[in-house]
């Protein structure tokens, strides 16, 4: 069911979700909340993950029954724009879409849910591991006697969160374990990201962990989880690119040079309706991608779902931060202007769960299996 | 006892227009490469007739089929879908409701059953040599001499003028008026008369579907003025909304991806990795259009009137359609200059012809350039 098909009252639902978180990030500050994080060393401000844990935003995607709110990933998808919007550094994304994604297909029950909904802990999740050649590579680090043994790569949150759940091979299969932020044989190197956020490499030489869960349903839960969070991720892109584009909008229509405002320029204006064309066309697009993961079963066909989001919104995000720079002319390339951290965190953003180009290749792949079924 | 095809649900509605299509639109006439002229498709509009269904969005008293917006998005819908030619419709889309809507009694009476019986076929007199985009700055002329209009000037891109009996025309009646969007006149006009003139334009394609105009004391009686005199432009405009949003469609451009993915299949193509990305930019493009026009069909639905905004529709449809057939061009490799079918398999797939029947769609209804002037001063509130 696309978006546009929901019933009325879903769509109310959704309208006031966006209204509240809206006025929660404008209230906390807006996008110079965000600036001064990064200018303090980046990490996320804890009382404002108590506030959107308040809010119910960590447990969206949660059942009721464990205390979320029981909605889709298109309310999801609701939130991640509004984070979006403000360049947020708080890992709501990661939270709902991977933490939270991977515990509540996995260990509903346990306690560390509830916590993650409360806002009392952040868990990161360590999935990817770097090859050789520095690209991603088959997962190898062990997990045997309680302990984890190995390394894992492209961990949000790293240097911030209270914890770890990491995806390792057990003597039986997969595992999913948790290990704590300071664990003994525990090693953290935070690779510093374009936005001041900070990548996680981890390495482990005996970290003790708890086992958490076991078996095939380990991989499934992660596929479903990635996709769900490769879809969200879409929507935050989609939320960056629009404010990124009111920006600019904005900046066009008050800067003068030859006695006008530069906004008055035919070439400007038509490079400007583009840009407003391709985030109308990633909004729809990434809602509707949304809104189908919601009423789809299939793992394999939610993820080409979540790879059309992912896709379209990396190539929308791309283009209108860019180009957002070169009509900003020479101050959009100064650290004062706020347009150049929309264009730091879509880098970030677009690059993090692969590219326009990357899951495009994945689209087809899909598409072209689906087909052949 | 007209039935009431709003009351239906849409399903329901989708699958009696479906029903029908399928069962009797003629084979031969599916997805026509070319604009036909009236006598190749008149068993089909015979039909059409019969059926009542001639005009979807007229209401019924006038003989339409009395469709909201909603409903006739799914006729739409279906008609491209089953690749039915819409026929000689400038009647039916164009003079028909500008009729019903400013037209008298006596014009209403006479005109509109004509129309819908296709006694009449018309043709649309808007664009000049020198009004394209600009299309206020034409100069045809009309002037009153007793009971007639005397016409005088020329129409250019005229579809389908040496196959009408009559056009529907905006012709200057005040040169004098202080804005040149003022002064212009809605006006009826029959073709066969010594003053009319019409000469084809044979296009890239090779096709004669555009022709050229000329009026030389060419006439028409007082009353076939429509509306007020010089009040033609506010009339004329103020039929362009639906428009806006059909001129969008994706299923110009899903018909094309469909045909590019046989063709490219059949051709091997997929095995190149960058045709492949190429081929799923496009095919996303397509989707995500599809969405952002569910968005707007959705506010029709709701009965909401589509602002500006929609122009971006046709924008980026039109633009993807031309990039869709650039890449068939592209998978035919070495005969992508060939005139006629290609076979692939026991299939023919016409590269050249899709790629010719994409180039108009970024410069007709309002060129891709007017189009984006207009969303940067309506919609983004730019200046100037």
């Amino acid at each position: 069911m696309t978006q546009t098909e929901l019933p009325t009252s879903d769509q109310e639902d959704l309208r006031l979700l966006r209204e509240s978180a809206r006025t929660l990030f404008e209230r906390a500050g807006g996008s110079g909340r965000s600036r001064k994080l990064r200018d303090s060393g980046g990490g996320w401000d804890a009382d404002m993950i108590h506030e959107l844990a308040e809010a119910g935003v960590f447990g969206v995607t949660v059942p009721e029954e464990n205390g979320g709110l029981g909605m889709g990933l298109a309310a999801g998808g609701v939130i991640a724009e509004e984070v979006g919007r403000v360049i947020a550094p708080e890992p709501v994304v990661v939270t709902v879409g991977l933490s939270l994604g991977l515990l509540r297909r996995l260990c509903p029950d346990h306690a560390k849910m509830e916590q993650l909904v409360g806002g009392e802990t952040v868990l990161a999740v360590a999935w990817q591991e770097r090859g050789p050649n520095g690209g991603p590579a088959e997962a190898s680090c062990r997990y045997a006697d309680g302990k984890l043994t190995g390394g894992k790569a492209w961990v949000v949150g790293a240097s911030s969160a209270q914890g770890f759940l990491v995806v390792a091979q057990g003597d039986a299969g997969p595992v999913l374990v948790l290990a704590q932020a300071g664990a003994d044989g525990l090693s953290v190197d935070a690779r510093r990201q374009a936005d001041g956020s900070a990548m996680g490499e981890l390495s482990f030489s005996g970290t003790p962990a708890e086992q958490l869960a076991s078996g095939d349903t380990v991989q499934d839960a992660l596929a479903d989880a990635v996709s769900d969070t490769t879809a969200l991720a879409a929507a935050e892109l989609v939320g960056l690119s629009a404010r990124a584009f009111e920006i600019t909008l904005e900046y066009i229509k008050t800067r003068e040079q030859f006695d006008k405002p530069i906004g008055s320029f035919q070439v400007i204006q038509h490079r400007a309706v583009d840009l407003n064309v391709m985030c109308e066309v990633a909004q729809s697009g990434v809602r509707e991608a949304l809104g189908l993961m919601d009423g789809e079963a299939d793992p394999k066909v939610r993820a080409r779902l979540a790879s059309r989001a992912k896709a379209r919104a990396v190539t929308a995000a791309k283009k209108i931060t860019r180009d957002a720079i070169q009509l900003h002319g020479a101050v959009g390339y100064t650290d004062e202007f706020d347009i150049g951290l929309y264009l730091n965190r879509a880098l970030v953003l677009s690059a993090w769960l692969g590219d326009d180009a990357y899951h495009r290749r994945l689209w087809f792949m899909a598409r072209e299996a689906e087909g052949a079924a | 006892m007209m039935t009431d095809w709003n009351a239906m649900s849409d399903a329901d509605f989708r699958k009696e227009v479906r029903g029908f299509f399928e069962a009797e639109y003629p084979e031969e006439l599916r997805n026509l490469p070319h604009r036909p002229k009236f006598a190749e498709i008149a068993h089909w509009h015979r039909k059409l007739h019969a059926k009542g269904w001639v005009a979807p969005a007229w209401p019924a008293e006038y003989g339409g089929m009395g469709l909201n917006a909603a409903k006739l998005l799914i006729f739409y819908e279906e008609q491209q879908r089953w690749g039915v030619n819409r026929g000689r419709d400038m009647g039916v889309q164009m003079v028909g409701p500008l009729i019903i809507k400013f037209g008298t009694q006596e014009q209403k009476d006479y005109w509109l059953p004509r129309i819908l019986s296709c006694e009449d076929i018309w043709c649309q007199g808007y664009s000049e040599p020198g009004a394209g985009s600009d299309l206020a700055n034409l100069r045809t002329r009309a002037e009153i001499d007793g009971d007639d209009f005397v016409i005088n000037g020329q129409k250019i891109w005229t579809t389908m003028a040496h196959d009408a009996t009559h056009i529907f025309m905006l012709v200057r009646t005040d040169p004098d008026a202080p804005k040149k969007q003022q002064g212009i006149s809605f006006l009826l006009a029959p073709m066969d008369q010594s003053g009319v003139e019409v000469r084809t334009i044979t296009t890239l394609s090779g096709e004669t579907e555009f022709c050229e105009v000329f009026f030389d004391n060419a006439r028409t009686p007082r009353e076939n003025l429509v509306g007020e005199l010089n009040k033609g432009w506010t009339m004329a405009k103020a039929l362009l909304s639906f428009e806006r949003i059909f001129i969008g469609s994706p299923s110009l451009a899903q018909n094309a991806l469909g045909q590019l993915e046989s063709f490219a299949r059949g051709r091997g193509a997929f095995d190149d990795p960058v045709f492949r990305d190429r081929f799923a930019q496009a095919a996303l493009d397509v989707e995500d259009h599809a969405a952002l026009y569910a968005r707007f069909a959705d506010q029709l639905k709701r009965g909401e009137t589509l602002g500006a905004d929609v122009s971006m529709l046709k924008i980026w449809v039109t633009e993807c359609f031309q990039r869709i057939t650039e890449l068939m061009i592209e998978a035919a490799g070495p005969d992508g200059g060939t005139i006629g079918p290609l076979q692939v398999g026991n299939v023919g797939v016409d590269v050249l012809s899709s790629f010719y029947k994409a180039r108009p769609g970024t410069i007709y209804g309002g060129s891709n350039e007017i189009q984006r002037n207009i969303l940067s001063k309506a919609v983004l509130g730019l200046p100037g």
